[in-house]
């Protein structure tokens, strides 16, 4: 039976096709489930924690693996063109204090001073650390920190962070450090380091530079801080330390973590000598003219538009921007404060007003009617289009008819009237009624087509705050192009009636002499990044070509004789040729003048530009046209005679050498040893005048010596065997005297005079100031320099 | 001994020489290489900090697990070349071996101890295992090896005078008669694997075991019976410590310390992985803050070094060896081979699949590793052993018939 039981299960191995196909089905479904179904949800699960999801985890990781806190980019430095740094920054610390962590340490010494009696050791050996004592410690170091202070902020026991003070110097912080490492406090206070800026000129350039706010996140405020402020403050850095699941050091650093950057640094076009000259020449101007309302000074270089100096009064320390140091500011706030009938929220609101009056960039913040500076944008114009030349004659009765005008007719400055007079003499007169000819030969069209040129209906483009972006026709201050009536173009010739921001002024002014490029001016030359690499550079720009350089250099030769004897004689500087143009503002308001000279030097070459002005110097009584002082209110009298100053300190400082002419000194012969009368031919060849003291033939001695430097025309003493007296005298004093009046009272004594200031001398005009003080006593025949202005009321007043 | 020539060996002997299954040879020694990487990687900073076990030694589990593997891909070639005919007797010795291992592992003293769990068995001359690992085998052995023969075990019956044989009749029509020694097995082995607790290896037992019977053509009555029944189980054990399992699931950020910690850690180290990911070995999130990165967790740090594409390749050398395992079974020689094939490849795919669901927080967490890729050392061994079992299948595939 065995083969047949052997046979019979080898039947019974045959394949059961049934459960075969069964098998093969569910293992089918079992593929298609587990095999391929089964991965559609997590592959949707993994894109959505991975894809969808992602910033938000990598955000969360993020900030579990990083230590949080934050490393602040150092500020970008602001540099003047020669390198010295206006603007800096440097490490200070901020204390910071964690309740939550004092809490901690009270704890931890609780439980110290409980084990060690348990054990039966000594406790700690360092004081307890309780509020009052950590309150108390940092009371004693922190000036102005006081204990309460400290405890109350002790009390917000669940904070982590509360600063104690701000920017903290290095003697406290250092202290702070000692404090905390002698009485184990370094868990509760804190010593984080930050930055401090610090201007280390004060207040030079105050309105163009700006100041950081660290009420603001310690951004810009004002100036070039906040204009630069991206490319200055840098990027923020999160700390690179990572730490793991212990929150102790990562094995390695993070490759992909943000670091910080440093700010650029800023190289300004500004000149620290010149701007110091500028911030000078409105200090004391305002002192002297008694001005209300501020003044600005510009400094430009005319063929690059290249701002050399901006300066603005009233001006602040830039490291206490919160404080007035202004006199006038702070005499006006003194009487608001000892007003009784003020409280105290009208003193806040004086103060808050003073704040923002200093911090403002007059020259570009504000607008102003230009006045008389505007005839000279006026004239460029009129010999661009050939509508006027310099042999055309001018008549001035004193007024003026304008066709469509009913009211009084327009009046000249001079009441009386200019007479005849070339084109040169009525610039240099600064006659209203021959520019109002002038401008009617233009036609309104033309004379809009220039005032676009030139550049008022826009923004300069200069890279500073606070210049407006409004065009002045929507803003109302300059008329539309089709409502520019023939009255408006009468007015308009001579810079009334329309207003214009002082840098577009000199802007156009500087187009007028430069050769007729109307440039965009620029304040940053460069800016610089970390590393030393230029990010920037600034080349100048120009906009366009408003007139050829022809018509450039008339304009050039006329303007020259403006200060050459003109309205802007005061601002004669001898040695430099000067050219310019003054302007004594309306306002509108009564007795609110705006006086301001634009000069430009050498005028055959200029190198510089300025714009001068003050704002409401004060009439010693309502409707007067004279300061307390005795100053007569206008450009020529107050703003050309500070221009020449100015400018004659600008252009030594850049380097341009004098050249005097006529007026200048002539060198003394030999007379000692000759016989008296050769010796009088040859100093009397030489243009001085002889006097002889003593008897005889020959000549002993001589003063000056032979060699000195004196004015020609001069008085030389020959002695005749007697003795040179070499005693000492006693230099008078000439101020107030007129040109003969002083000269005389110094050669009294044996003294020679050498004249500066205003070329050409009429009744009016007097000594300013003498280069030896009176009362020296100096050596006979010493040069004393006598600085003249002319203090004339007629060459001022309205339009000027 | 002379190897015995071609012309000697008998049919059969011929067939279990014929070629391993080259694809699935090949993604089984690519996913043990890349987990054996990965381990490195993902381990690295544990044993860096880790002073008592590790001793500091950044290599300490993967020069193991390196160990493991070897011995392991030596384990599979062996069980390779084995017939797999032999385990259909074997089978019984070792479903024996499993019980008598699960009854060992509760006894204190041999079994160890971890987190409330005793899962691991320490016995002399063998490293730590879980004994669980050899009742997922044992079970779908024997299972596979007592399906197999189903066709021709006859039908029971009783005396037909009997009272009972009216209602035997119907169980042995409904099926349900056949099933019982496949229930009794289950029953004790869930029951002794609830001992310790082991909910996750009781799933895969479960799921690796259904398989085989889902397979074999069990009604598929019975298995909706059987997942009701489960069902309503996990409903019951639901009310306390698995509920707030699965709260932790649904929200892990309210429960920052308890249970959602290592859920929160390892969606960050997935979420940062982004696209491309942070690159191998530039994880961050296992430096202290994944707990137990390079064990079943490891996937979140595959995640997060090798980004949403790294993963994906990862997922698809899965999903082909699962693929390649089903065409294994469905050309399986004998119903034997093909059941044993799906069971291993069943779970598997089980495995792959709650590991991942688990990383991802799409399923509630349950301690249950990758397969090649968590670190340990005799649990990887198994799998690659199980791993030649199913080549040991592929071998005696009858080849295509030529033209």
């Amino acid at each position: 039976m065995a083969p047949i039981r052997r046979k019979n299960r080898v039947v019974q191995q045959q394949p059961d096709h049934r459960a075969n196909r069964t098998i093969l089905m569910r293992t089918l479904v079992l593929l298609v489930v587990f095999g391929v179904a089964a991965f559609v949800p997590l592959f949707v699960k993994l894109y959505e924690i991975q894809i969808t999801k992602h910033d938000e985890y990598l955000g969360l990781a993020i900030d579990q693996q990083t230590r949080d806190s934050e490393v602040t980019a150092n500020r970008g430095t602001i540099y003047d063109s020669s390198g010295t740094p206006l603007a800096m920054s440097y490490t200070v610390h901020n204390i910071q204090l964690s309740p939550h962590g004092v809490q901690e340490l009270q704890k931890n010494y609780t439980e110290a001073v409980e084990n060690a009696e348990e054990k039966g050791k000594k406790g700690p050996d360092y004081p307890e650390p309780t509020d009052q004592f950590i309150a108390e410690g940092l009371a004693a170091i922190l000036e102005g920190v006081e204990v309460e202070d400290v405890l109350k902020r002790l009390e917000k026991v669940n904070s982590q962070y509360e600063i104690i003070k701000w920017r903290v110097e290095q003697e406290e912080e250092q202290a702070v450090r000692e404090f905390v490492s002698q009485n184990h406090l370094s868990g509760g206070i804190f010593v984080m380091p930050t930055t401090k800026r610090y201007y280390p000129k004060g207040s030079l350039a105050a309105q163009v530079i700006g100041w950081v706010n660290y009420n603001n996140d310690g951004k810009g405020a004002y100036g070039m801080e906040a204009v630069y402020e991206e490319e200055l403050a840098g990027e923020t850095g999160r700390v690179v330390t990572a730490k793991n699941g212990r929150g102790t050091e990562m094995l390695y650093r993070f490759e992909d973590y943000y670091d910080g950057s440093d700010g650029d640094s800023l190289y300004l076009t500004l000149n620290s000598n010149i701007q110091y000259y500028c911030e000078r020449v409105l200090e004391k101007g305002v002192e002297m003219f008694e001005v209300q309302d501020g003044a600005f000074a510009i400094a430009m270089d005319p063929n690059t538009g290249a701002i050399l100096a901006w300066a603005s009064s009233p001006t602040y320390d830039l490291n206490e921007p919160r404080s007035i140091v202004d006199p006038v500011l702070a005499e006006y706030l003194e009487t608001v404060q000892n007003d009784p009938a003020a409280g105290e929220e009208a003193y806040l609101k004086a103060l808050e007003e003073a704040q923002y009056r200093q911090w403002r960039n007059k020259a570009v913040n504000e607008t102003y009617e230009p006045g008389s500076t505007f005839k000279s944008i006026v004239l460029a114009a009129a010999l661009e289009e050939g509508v006027v030349h310099e042999n055309d004659h001018f008549y001035c009765s004193g007024i003026a008819q304008v066709e469509g005008w009913n009211g009084d007719p327009i009046q000249c400055s001079k009441r009386e009237g200019h007479g005849d007079q070339d084109l040169a003499l009525a610039v240099a007169n600064s006659c209203n009624p021959a520019f109002i000819s002038i401008g009617q030969r233009l036609g309104a069209e033309k004379f809009y087509n220039y005032l676009e040129n030139f550049g008022f209906l826009g923004p300069t483009g200069i890279d500073l705050q606070g210049e407006s972006q409004i065009n002045p026709v929507s803003a109302g201050i300059i008329w539309s192009r089709d409502r520019f009536s023939n009255v408006d173009l009468a007015v308009a010739s001579f810079g009334q009636r329309f207003k214009v921001t002082p840098i577009q002024l000199i802007t156009a002014a500087a187009a007028v002499v430069n050769g007729g490029h109307l440039m965009q001016p620029y304040i940053v030359s460069d800016i610089i990044d970390a590393d030393g690499n230029v990010v920037r550079h600034t080349e100048p720009t120009e906009v366009r070509q408003v007139v050829s350089e022809q018509t450039s250099e008339r304009c050039r030769t006329i303007l020259e004789g403006v200060v050459d004897g003109g309205t802007g004689k005061n601002a004669r500087v001898a040695g430099f040729r000067i050219g310019g143009k003054t302007g004594s503002s309306e306002t509108g308001v009564k007795d609110h003048t705006i006086v301001s000279f634009v000069g430009f030097a050498p005028a055959d070459n200029p190198q510089v530009i300025i714009l001068l002005a003050y704002d409401n110097p004060k009439p010693v009584t309502s409707g007067s046209n004279y300061t307390a002082g005795g100053w007569y209110i206008s450009g020529g009298n107050m703003a050309a005679k500070m221009a020449g100053e100015l400018l004659g300190d600008i252009l030594e400082e850049l380097g341009v050498e004098k050249n005097y002419t006529a007026q200048a000194s002539v060198l003394v012969p030999n007379g000692v040893g000759q016989s008296l009368a050769e010796a009088a031919g040859r100093i009397e060849g030489a243009g001085f005048t002889v006097r002889t003291v003593g008897s005889g033939e020959t000549v002993t001695g001589q003063i000056p010596v032979a060699g000195a430097a004196i004015p020609g025309g001069s008085q030389v003493v020959l002695y005749l065997g007697t003795d040179v007296p070499t005693d000492l005298v006693e230099v008078p004093n000439v101020a107030g005297k007129g040109p003969t009046a002083a000269q005389q009272a110094l050669e009294n004594v044996g003294l020679y005079m050498r004249p500066t200031g205003v070329a050409e001398y009429n009744s009016s005009t007097v000594a300013l100031s003498q280069s030896i003080s009176a009362g020296a006593a100096v050596p006979r025949g010493t040069v004393v320099e006598v600085d003249f202005i002319d203090n004339t009321g007629g060459g001022a007043g309205w339009g000027f | 001994m002379a190897k015995k020539l071609k012309r000697d060996l008998t049919m059969e002997e011929q067939l279990a020489r014929g070629p391993v299954d080259l694809p699935f040879l090949i993604l089984v020694v690519l996913l043990t290489g890349i987990g054996v990487v990965m381990v490195f990687s993902a381990s690295y900073a544990t044993a860096y900090y880790d002073s008592r076990v590790a001793e500091n030694d950044p290599a300490y589990y993967f020069i193991r697990q390196l160990a493991f593997a070897g011995v392991g891909m030596g384990a599979m070639w062996v069980v390779s070349r084995f017939n797999y005919q032999n385990w259909r007797w074997a089978s019984v010795f070792v479903l024996g071996v499993s019980f008598i291992l699960l009854v060992l592992v509760l006894v204190p003293g041999i079994g160890q101890t971890r987190n409330q769990a005793t899962r691991w068995i320490k016995l002399p001359l063998l490293p730590q295992f879980q004994p669980s690992e050899v009742a997922k085998l044992g079970v779908i052995l024997y299972f596979s090896s007592r399906l197999s023969k189903r066709n021709q075990e006859k039908p029971y019956r009783l005396n037909p005078r009997s009272v009972w044989s009216g209602p035997m009749a119907f169980l042995e029509k409904i099926g349900f008669l056949e099933l019982v020694p496949y229930v009794v097995i289950l029953g004790a082995v869930v029951l002794l694997m609830m001992k310790e607790p082991h909910m996750s290896g009781t799933l895969l037992i479960l799921a690796g075991a259904a398989a085989v019977l889902f397979a074999a053509g069990i009604h598929l009555g019975w298995f909706a019976a059987g997942a009701g029944a489960l069902g309503l189980l996990i409903v019951f054990m639901m009310s306390g410590y698995q509920s707030t399992r699965i709260q932790v699931w649904r929200d892990p950020w309210a429960y920052p310390k308890d249970g959602g910690y290592q859920i929160i850690q390892s969606l960050y180290a997935i979420g940062s992985g982004g696209l491309l990911g942070l690159g191998l070995g530039k994880s961050r999130q296992k430096f202290l803050y994944l707990p137990e990165p390079e064990n079943d967790f490891i996937f979140a740090i595959v995640c997060e070094e090798l980004g949403l594409v790294g993963a994906c390749i990862v997922l698809a050398l899965f999903a082909l060896l699962i693929v390649r395992g089903y065409w294994i079974a469905l050309h399986a020689r004998d119903r034997f081979g093909a059941l044993v094939v799906v069971g291993i490849t069943t779970l598997l795919a089980v495995q792959v699949f709650l590991n991942i669901s688990v990383v991802t927080n799409f399923l509630p967490t349950t301690g249950i590793s990758l397969p090649f890729f968590s670190y340990g050392g005799t649990a990887l061994m198994i799998q690659l052993a199980e791993m030649g079992i199913v080549l040991a299948v592929s071998r005696q595939i009858p080849a295509a018939k030529q033209g």
